[in-house]
């Protein structure tokens, strides 16, 4: 309950306010409710279209492709695929650090780096129906051209400040001696015998074994190495 | 509902069922990662919209309009932009909560200085930022797009 609570802390708070509102001032809680709904309503009226057109992306738009051809580009196409990369990615901006990582390895240019950034940041499809639902179209329309025309020039900045191989780009030493221990609950059967095999280091739960610990130095590795090699539909992976 | 949202609707339904089609597993299995994704944002969500409702009632929207309307366009870009940068709530959100100002009186320069220092510019992930790409790529990345997102906001205020 208090882990709950304190995952949704905007939530929890809201609703407690809601509460002592309620028996306080009963015409301003009301007034609120009466807000809200209204938003609740919106959202609910778009939500489904974001959630489709972002499966769809997910499914149609050949991420993996795109990052492998990437550092082959050049001249116009590199910023148009960092474009397209970018805006038709999900996940928060956070997601896009080891994609940048990852092609500036492979030597993308810093420029192409910050709009892969940037649009992935700002410009998003499905956010995109979202903002023309709240704020409307014209709005939608003219922040995208200044913000298109404005990550180019951020890009370009960018590329005269930061000189070539100055990004520390981190080579991930710790995970070389460091291993995740997973399980695939999609594929896991429920037989329990990695638990057996390695008590320390798997439970079952809910219909599909847990690890108990993540992390595993190589020393942990082989131990439970056997119990990987057990599961009869190779539900475990540690790498 | 209006009719571009009904397009919208039309538009997502159709190819939703041309990709079902095409790779109905492949459908399924992203349609699933999405609702988990939306799933895992779904209280902050509904918290925020909950959040929009009270701060509407408490705040006058006659205050709203002097603080951030247009008569105020600058300090309520600056307010809007700072807000934005040191805040995370997730940008899905972002919209309904700018949208909700503007109709108690806010400015759309003040909105579009808010949703865009909001995504763009990331006091909360600038540590994360700064371990990947380095100090000096992330509070230049930082500080240049925040000078953009005022710019982008002034724009937006001469055309629209």
């Amino acid at each position: 309950m208090i882990s709950i609570m304190k995952k949704n802390k905007i939530l929890t708070f809201s609703l407690l306010t809601y509460v002592v509102l309620y028996f306080t001032m009963p015409e301003i809680s009301s007034r609120a409710i009466s807000q809200s709904t209204y938003y609740i309503k919106e959202m609910f009226m778009i939500m489904p279209i974001v959630l489709i057109i972002s499966a769809l992306i997910e499914t149609w738009v050949p991420r993996e492709t795109i990052i492998k051809t990437f550092g082959k580009k050049s001249g116009l196409k590199g910023p148009i695929f960092s474009f397209l990369l970018g805006s038709l990615s999900a996940g928060p901006i956070y997601a896009a650090f080891p994609v940048c990582t990852t092609l500036y390895k492979k030597g993308a240019k810093v420029s192409n780096i910050v709009i892969i950034l940037s649009s992935w940041a700002v410009i998003k499809v499905p956010m995109l129906i979202n903002e023309y639902r709240f704020l409307g179209g014209d709005f939608m329309l003219y922040r995208w051209i200044f913000t298109v025309v404005a990550i180019i020039a951020l890009a370009f900045i960018m590329e005269k400040v930061i000189i070539k191989g100055e990004l520390p780009v981190k080579q991930d030493i710790s995970k070389e001696n460091e291993k995740t221990l997973k399980v695939d609950c999609n594929l896991c059967v429920d037989c329990s015998l990695c638990a057996k095999e390695c008590p320390s280091y798997f439970h079952m739960e809910d219909g599909c074994a847990k690890v108990k610990k993540d992390i595993l130095n190589l020393e942990e590795v082989n131990l439970v190495s056997k119990a990987i090699k057990k599961c009869p539909v190779n539900a475990i992976s540690a790498d | 509902m209006d009719i571009f949202t009904l397009g919208l609707w039309v538009i997502a339904i159709v190819l939703l069922i041309i990709s079902l089609i095409k790779d109905k597993n492949k459908t399924f299995g992203s349609l699933k990662k999405a609702k988990s994704m939306m799933g895992g944002m779904a209280g902050s969500i509904f918290g925020i919209l909950l959040l929009i409702g009270l701060i509407l009632a408490f705040i006058p929207p006659s205050y709203i309009e002097s603080v951030l309307g247009s008569a105020n366009e600058v300090m309520g870009t600056f307010i809007g932009a700072i807000i934005g940068a040191i805040t995370l709530i997730p940008a899905f959100v972002a919209f309904p909560l700018a949208g909700s100002f503007v109709d108690a009186g806010a400015s759309l320069v003040t909105a579009a200085a808010f949703v865009t220092t909001l995504t763009m510019v990331g006091f909360v992930t600038f540590p994360l930022e700064k371990e990947q790409f380095g100090a000096k790529f992330a509070f230049w990345r930082n500080a240049l797009s925040f000078v953009f997102a005022i710019i982008i906001a002034l724009g937006m205020g001469l055309v629209l």
